[in-house]
């Protein structure tokens, strides 16, 4: 809550500032957009409730309401854009919630935005939530609520932010009615620096400073180990530079120091202090991570490599899930051929991991390879090939590999007369992917065929199109085919209601069972309503009938026929654009 | 003679009583122990049990501990420093420590890479390793008790996502109907198969892919089939529209036989795989574009 009144207090001193200069320059104008739009989820199983084991769960809340208010002011030299975008319930899944949100928690609840920004000149004011990138090693994507600043006199780059990317959630046991409990959060307070010289699309040079740390105190009944309170800094080196001749370089040279769990004893073994940041714990490491990349421009092509090394013990608090201890290069390169008929896009590269030697003897080696080919060989005929290689191997003594091999061509012919055009495509896949473990090799090969059908009228208002899909994956205990028929249509009724439908049939088989079927129907409108006001709206329906696959008599008690489902989804939302 | 042959057995009965009873150590090392040495005061760890019995002299004794580390041959890779140990006072009877004060990590001297390791993990290096904890008197000449405990230390990594790789662009006309994912195995290989769970989350109009994967419910949260890396997702989604179901975030979580995440090197302690992105793109909504222009 303390970040909520020195927030407060920085607004209030900023709008008084703002009526100023509104009286100096008497300007005011307003743009952007405000909507609201809900969703609506049915499911209906047969057999229902109480048969156990349940065959297909909800995959969706039953209803979700999200608000968004995006305008942006403009009052005499001030330019405010806003960017409020949330919803009142709670769905987290990946973090913790409690049953209940207090103010603080639903403002600082990661589905929420409820940010905005004072821009005079080169100088912005930031409050609430923003989700600030100063690099690639540094302060990350996560949206952080809090407030700062960006300054630029001259060529200098100054920015400062500060505030909190996770809410604090105290543990709840598991009991009823809540039987899997709440695991809990410390608050995760987190400041950011950057300072460098900046020449506007010429280079950039400077440093990057982020500190995030857990807020012991900010939990009642604290989260139970493994979730420990944790402390992270990060110091990064970052320069980039584009040249006219179309030389590109960028570097950025990190160090982190990490912290896994503040309530361990102050030490500094096996890490010395990093003073005035971080105070060292037994629990705290340090690496490092590099990143550079080099790339020429042509008029017609372009060639370029990037490297990365990111040590075992390098950790950002901005990319969470960021994986480390790997070492890799990619080549990517793009060009146009025969009269810029054909348009060229590879890439190659490896990726080593496993450095520390912390998950085995050995170092782990991962290939990307990939080409795509487009080629207009006429103006009706183009055909699109594409190739990637996907490689993995852990030459420990799991023995672990994985190979992928998937070609894709993707020929489109498009013929047209007076009244209408028509456009045919087709699309094959075929995906060899061999995985091996403790020596023993699995194949699992999967092949996909589509055909569509795209018929434009000029006269007339409905566009229909058609499309057929066959796939087959065959692997050890797997040997699946599914066949879809699928058609849609957009109605232009008038200039102001635009219809939209489609009906698809999907017809599944795992042999040995019997066919699983599903028919899904979907129909909406987008309805200009007023010049600055649009109201969409979609609903669909799916029905899906088991085949054998889910007998009935797995189900307690026991079903005589096949288990079916008969799922809904309805959105719709008003958007007013001003 | 019968008198003093007398007190020479009473004198070596206190003797062994005093030499064989009077501490007695047993390091209740967990054989897999988690990989962060800093953690092992964790109860999962195991414990230090030390036993003091009445001896020669009665009340609390005051002891140092000397731990030493070794490989899987035997030779230190690490050892105390007895004079900086902490001074520990025995009540008599059973006591109890964690493992952490048996390994004494801040009063540990490594050495070479095992030191260059651990300063930049926080773990060690995976292999076999054993644990000796001697008992010593204050002043760091006698030993008292001692053990000697192997144990073995795994990290795991968690699996990479294959398919759809980041940034990939699915045909909508398929993706409506199915979505394959596949993702690299669990390194190194556990005896027992993890549990991989697919999990795709809707990034919603307004939100950023990160965002939705921290605040949204996941569309699909499923397990693979045992010992499967990949995910075949009947989807049953309408893409017709240019605001629903347009761009997904994946991921894979990792679960042991408990169904508790596999203890990785993430810091989210979740046995999340980085997640990726993927987008939703129509191919007749592009041809009806193109006829419009």
């Amino acid at each position: 809550m303390k970040h909520l009144k020195q927030i407060a207090i920085i607004l209030v001193l900023f709008l008084a500032f703002q009526v100023n200069a509104q009286e100096a320059k008497k300007t005011f104008s307003i743009s952007g957009s405000m909507g609201v739009t809900y969703e609506g989820y049915g499911l209906n199983s047969i057999p229902g409730p109480p048969s156990t084991p349940p065959f297909y769960n909800a995959r969706k809340p039953w209803n979700l309401v999200r608000y968004s208010f995006n305008p942006t002011f403009m009052i005499g030299k001030w330019e405010i854009p806003m960017n409020l975008n949330f919803s009142p319930m709670l769905n987290n899944f990946t973090t913790p919630s409690g049953t209940k949100q207090s103010l603080w928690q639903f403002l600082t609840n990661p589905a929420n935005n409820f940010g905005l920004r004072l821009k005079n000149g080169k100088t912005e004011w930031l409050l609430g939530t923003q989700n600030l990138k100063y690099s690639d090693l540094s302060t990350g994507d996560l949206g952080i609520f809090g407030y700062g600043v960006n300054l630029a006199p001259g060529k200098f780059r100054i920015k400062l932010f500060k505030g909190v990317s996770q809410s604090p959630i105290n543990y709840e046991a598991p009991s009823l009615p809540n039987p899997a409990g709440v695991i809990g959060a410390y608050q995760r307070n987190q400041w950011m620096a950057q300072i460098g010289l900046e020449k506007e699309g010429v280079y950039f040079t400077g440093f990057n400073f982020v500190k995030s740390i857990d807020k012991r105190s900010s939990v009642i009944a604290p989260p139970l180990t493994p979730i420990d309170p944790q402390e992270n800094m990060i110091v990064t080196f970052l320069t980039n530079t584009t040249s006219e001749n179309g030389w590109k370089f960028n570097l950025e040279l990190g160090q982190s120091f990490h912290t896994l769990n503040l309530n361990t004893p102050l030490s500094t073994t096996p890490v010395a202090d990093f003073k005035p940041f971080l105070t060292a714990h037994t629990s705290t490491n340090k690496d490092n991570a590099v990143i550079a990349g080099i790339a020429k421009k042509g008029s017609d092509w372009e060639l370029g490599t990037k490297f990365k090394y990111f040590g075992a013990g390098y950790f950002t608090a901005g990319y969470p899930f960021m994986k480390n201890d790997l070492i890799d290069y990619l080549i990517d390169t793009r060009f146009n051929i025969w009269k810029k008929k054909m348009n060229v896009v590879g890439s190659f590269g490896e990726r080593f991991g496993n450095l520390s030697r912390t998950a085995g003897p050995d170092r782990t080696k991962q290939l990307i390879a990939n080409v795509n080919i487009f080629t207009q060989f006429t103006d009706r005929f183009s055909l699109n090939a594409s190739f990637n290689n996907f490689g993995y191997s852990a030459p420990d003594l799991s023995g672990y590999k994985s190979v992928s091999n998937e070609l894709s061509l993707n020929p489109s012919y498009t013929w047209s007369n007076t009244k209408m055009s028509n456009m045919i495509s087709a699309t094959y896949t075929k995906s060899l992917y061999d995985e091996t473990i403790i020596f023993v090799t699995t194949h699992n090969n999967t092949q996909t065929a589509m055909l569509l059908y795209v018929p434009t009228f000029f006269n007339k208002k409905v566009s229909p199109d058609f499309s057929v899909m066959w796939f087959k994956n065959t692997a050890p205990s797997i040997d699946l085919t599914l066949v879809t028929a699928s058609t849609g249509m957009t109605w232009e009724v008038s200039k102001k209601f635009k219809f939209k439908s489609q009906l698809q049939y999907n017809i599944s088989t795992m042999l040995p069972f019997t066919a699983n079927k599903n028919l899904m129907a979907t129909a909406g409108y987008d309805w200009k309503l007023q010049k600055k006001l649009s109201w969409q709206f979609t609903m669909t329906a799916n029905v899906f009938h088991f085949g054998s696959e889910i007998p009935g008599n797995t189900l307690t008690p026991i079903y005589m026929g096949n288990p079916q489902y008969f799922e809904t989804t309805m959105r719709t939302g008003l958007l007013y654009k001003f | 003679m019968k008198k003093y042959n007398f007190i020479i057995i009473i004198g070596f009965v206190l003797m062994t009583a005093f030499v064989q009873s009077q501490i007695t150590l047993n390091l209740a090392l967990n054989s897999h122990p988690q990989p962060w040495l800093s953690q092992w005061a964790n109860p999962i760890n195991g414990q230090m049990i030390i036993s003091y019995s009445y001896g020669v002299s009665q009340g609390d004794a005051l002891v140092k501990l000397r731990t030493t580390l070794m490989d899987e041959s035997g030779n230190s890779i690490g050892t105390s420093n007895p004079n900086a140990a902490r001074i520990i006072s025995l009540k008599l009877g059973v006591n109890l420590f964690t493992m952490a004060d048996a390994l004494q990590l801040q009063n540990l001297s490594l050495s070479g890479k095992v030191l260059g390791t651990l300063q930049r993990t926080g773990r060690l290096a995976a292999g076999q390793y054993q644990l000796m904890v001697e008992i010593m008197n204050v002043k760091g000449d006698i030993v008292l008790a001692h053990q000697t405990h192997p144990f073995f230390i795994t990290s795991y990594q968690l699996p990479i996502l294959m398919y759809p790789p980041d940034g990939a662009k699915l045909d909508a006309k398929i993706a409506q109907s199915l979505i394959t994912f596949r993702w690299t195995g669990l390194i190194p290989n556990n005896a027992e198969p993890p549990t991989y769970r697919v999990q795709v989350f809707e990034v919603l109009q307004g939100q950023t892919p990160m965002q939705a994967f921290r605040g949204n419910r996941p569309l699909l949260d499923e397990p693979a089939l045992h010992g499967m890396t990949q995910y075949i997702w009947h989807t049953n989604l309408s893409m017709i529209d240019t605001i629903i179901n347009q761009k997904f975030i994946w991921t894979v979580q990792t679960l042991d036989m408990e169904g508790q995440p596999i203890p990785s090197n993430d810091m989210t302690i979740q046995g999340r795989s980085e997640p990726a992105i993927f987008t939703i793109i129509n191919q007749n909504k592009a041809i009806n574009k193109k006829n419009e222009d």
